[in-house]
């Protein structure tokens, strides 16, 4: 037997083909098995790194196909429910009535040389949109242009009759824009956004910030009820006395909630730039008179001025002041309107408004007590409400005796309606000062105030001003069970340094149910003209105050203020003056 | 052996490769149902906001008023009509014993004929709106005739006032831009 061929031996053999191994093992040397041990531990330990990985990815698999029902809830929670992006949030009352929202207003344009068939086309939208021109929409739709726009602004029935036709080529750009379905309801209040959504007046400028950040509505002090017929009164005063304007507020005394503010004349925040066919033009119907309006308040600013007296200890609710001597001051004289001619008491002086009685009150106070005392109501500096439309107050300085007196009887110091509101408040409410809000408080807060008079005073105030109700200057202001008291106040309207006697700002501040004050009332007209009906006079007595009883008498039962028997003995008690009694009142 | 492993190797590979993919198309159905529910979830918050725009378009106190005084006629509530709670309520006054039951059961009636004669002159100044109703006794005429006459008369006095559709509001705001 031939020895075996070594392989590389033959030249002859193939390449592929591999010698038989020695019948005998070949023993390697011992570093060469040791060698091949230690990759084979590394290929077992490799391999079964592998393996447990690869059974920790089955058994997960395992888990989440046969067993997904538990570990899938778990991630639920993580799915949060979509949320629109909006550019403002919604504005509603305070018993959720929308008053501005946001609206998806699509507006239609077209690729025409998408337009299959451009006169089906034409013909198609016309009549799910009557008011588009045939002619022009063919025009549009053959102009081989690749942009044209069709309509701006569809209503959502529109859009859905639209994408019905299933018209290729009609395509949608949406924008946002803000709606105020109530239009000019509460057009003040609410104000309005330019086109960019930037609020420019109202709560939709003075809330801009937040009304963009948040989602949930905004919700305002106002009830759009008590707003409405607020204003629907007022437009009737306006009307019946043919009147350049008017305006009105509805405060809750315990809290400065501002339940209804309105200006007239107003305008509709749909379209606020839009003239009105009428006189007034834009300027003049987007002026909030409440808050941006300065005027000389006249009689009504007794309240103050008796306060005063009261509180300082000035006056007693007995004493008697002169009334008969006219009083010359300079080149003023003052007299009264409806002359007494008599000494009168305090009660009788604030219910008969006699100008001479207060004056001689302010006086004996003095001008540094009248002004401290007017500056503590608030009434010398901007209202710290909400809107950014605040009026400055307007007061002399120095502070003279001829201011003293004037002022007396709400002339020569003009504030805002606002002002007046918010003080009365706290006159009547038991002498808290709190700061006038347009924003829903939640129900049962009290906000904190500051006492501005003592309890007595603020009794002895709601006694006065049941008083002019029932005998005074405002007898047509009061609604039977609603005890209604106030003050009257008619000023001439003051123009390049002189009054003039023909042009009126009459307003009356109203406060129900006296024995217990929920709400003050105060309207105002701007130059009525007397009529028929009230017997050619256009006083606050004849023009606004017969306004609130009317609106008291609507907004009560809306406010959930219950009518009381006001003969009943409580009710008489609490608002009876006791200086008076045994006197024989004479009708104003 | 070897083979016996790799077979268990192998098929596991096949079972977990296909299990995996299984759960990645179904997860991509989730998604794809997830953006879908997104999807519809905003247009459904959409139309709630013109749902709701809607409707405060429509119960705008104006158009409320001017309902009220075609249909309803409801008028702000007097202050005797309000009652703190149930003792307010005068109770009804005790039935006067003295009388029997049958004089109580004619008494009544003895005003209303004269009522009923008085009737038929109060609709005389509108007779077209008479010839145009059906005629039935002479009482109910009165009610049919003010019934028919007052929507038409108010109908004529303000067809373009009242809104019907958010779409007059859109048709209102749509003009200036």
């Amino acid at each position: 037997m031939a020895t075996p061929l070594l392989a590389d031996d033959n030249p002859c053999r193939p390449r592929h083909f591999r010698p038989p191994p020695p019948c005998a093992p070949v023993v390697a040397d011992a570093k060469a098995s040791e060698l091949i041990e230690t990759c084979r531990t590394r290929l077992v330990a490799a391999a079964a790194l592998f393996a447990v990985v690869f059974l920790v990815v089955a058994l997960r698999l395992v888990e989440i196909v046969a067993f997904a029902g538990a570990s899938a809830e778990s991630h639920a929670g993580r799915i949060r429910p979509p949320a629109p992006s909006l550019a403002r949030a919604d504005i509603v009352d305070r018993n959720g009535t929308l008053l501005a929202t946001t609206l998806d207003t699509p507006s239609l344009y077209a690729d025409p040389r998408q337009i299959l068939d451009p006169a089906e086309a034409t013909r198609a939208l016309t009549a799910v949109l009557p008011g588009l021109d045939p002619k022009d929409v063919y025009a549009k739709l053959t102009s081989g242009k690749s942009f044209v726009w069709l309509k701006r602004r569809l209503t959502p029935r529109q859009t859905y009759e639209v994408n019905k036709l299933g018209i290729p080529g009609f395509q949608f750009e949406h924008e946002e824009r803000r709606v105020y379905p109530f239009g000019d309801v509460a057009a003040h209040v609410v104000g309005y956004c330019g086109i960019d959504n930037k609020g420019l007046a109202g709560i939709e400028r003075a809330l801009d910030g937040t009304v963009k950040a948040r989602r949930e509505p905004v919700a305002l002090s106002l009830d759009s009820r008590v707003q409405f017929v607020v204003r629907e009164e007022l437009a009737k005063v306006v009307q019946d006395f043919s009147a350049k304007g008017a305006a009105g507020i509805v405060m809750d005394v315990r809290t400065g909630e501002v339940i209804a503010m309105v200006s007239l004349p107003d305008f509709d925040p749909n379209h606020p730039g839009a003239d009105d066919p009428g006189a007034a033009d834009t300027k003049d119907r987007t002026f909030n008179k409440i808050t941006l309006g300065d005027y000389e308040m006249g009689s009504a600013f007794k309240i103050f001025n008796t306060a005063m007296a009261l509180d300082s200890g000035t006056a007693t609710m007995a004493k008697n002041y002169d009334a008969i001597h006219d009083l010359q001051i300079g080149r003023f004289t003052i007299t009264d309107y409806h002359g007494k001619h008599r000494m009168l008491s305090v009660p009788e002086v604030f219910m008969y408004s006699s100008n001479l009685g207060s004056a001689r009150m302010a006086m004996e106070a003095g001008a540094e007590r009248q002004r401290s005392f007017l500056a503590r109501l608030g009434l010398l500096k901007p209202v710290p409400i909400e809107f950014d439309e605040v009026s400055k107050p307007h007061y002399p300085s120095p502070w003279r005796e001829v201011n003293v007196i004037t002022i007396a009887y709400g002339h020569g110091i003009a504030v805002s309606p606002l002002h007046v509101a918010t003080a009365v408040s706290a006159i009547v409410n038991g002498g808290t000062l709190r700061r006038p809000t347009m924003l829903k408080l939640p129900p049962g807060t009290v906000p904190h105030g500051e006492r501005v008079i003592s309890e007595k005073t603020s009794e002895q105030m709601r006694k006065l001003m049941r008083l002019v109700v029932e005998f005074g200057t405002a007898k047509l202001a009061a609604a039977p069970g609603y005890v209604v008291g106030g003050k009257t106040g008619t000023a001439e309207k003051n123009s390049g340094g002189h009054y003039q006697e023909k042009k009126l700002v009459s307003d009356f501040v109203g406060v129900f149910p006296m024995q217990d004050p929920r709400y003050v009332v105060l309207t105002m007209v701007d130059e009525p003209h007397g009529t028929k009906e009230s017997h050619g006079y256009a006083t606050a007595g004849w023009t606004v105050a017969p306004a609130t009883s009317r609106i008291v008498q609507r907004i009560a039962p809306l406010l959930g203020v219950m009518p009381v028997d006001e003969t009943s003995p409580d009710i008489v008690k609490a608002l009876t003056v006791d200086s008076l009694q045994g006197k024989r009142i004479e009708s104003y | 052996m070897i083979r016996l492993a790799s077979l268990f190797w192998l098929a596991l590979v096949l079972v977990s490769g296909f299990a995996m993919f299984k759960v990645k198309y179904g997860v991509q159905e989730l998604e794809d149902e997830l953006g879908r529910m997104r999807k519809q979830t905003i247009a459904e918050q959409q139309e709630i906001r013109v749902l709701n725009a809607e409707w405060s378009y429509l119960t705008q106190p104006q158009r409320l008023a001017e309902l009220n005084r075609r249909f309803l006629s409801l008028a702000p509530i007097p202050v005797k009509q309000l009652q703190r709670g149930v003792d307010d309520i005068p109770l009804r006054p005790p039935p006067t014993p003295a009388l029997p039951p049958m004089e109580g059961a004619t008494a009544p009636s003895g005003p209303e004929p004269a009522i009923l004669a008085a009737a038929p002159a109060a609709p005389l100044p509108a007779p077209d709106t008479i010839a145009a109703a059906p005629q039935p006794p002479s009482a109910p005429v009165t009610t049919v005739a003010l019934r028919t006459a007052a929507p038409v008369q108010l109908a004529k006095a303000s067809p373009s006032r009242a809104p019907r559709t958010l779409d007059d509001l859109f048709a209102e705001i749509g003009g200036d831009r």
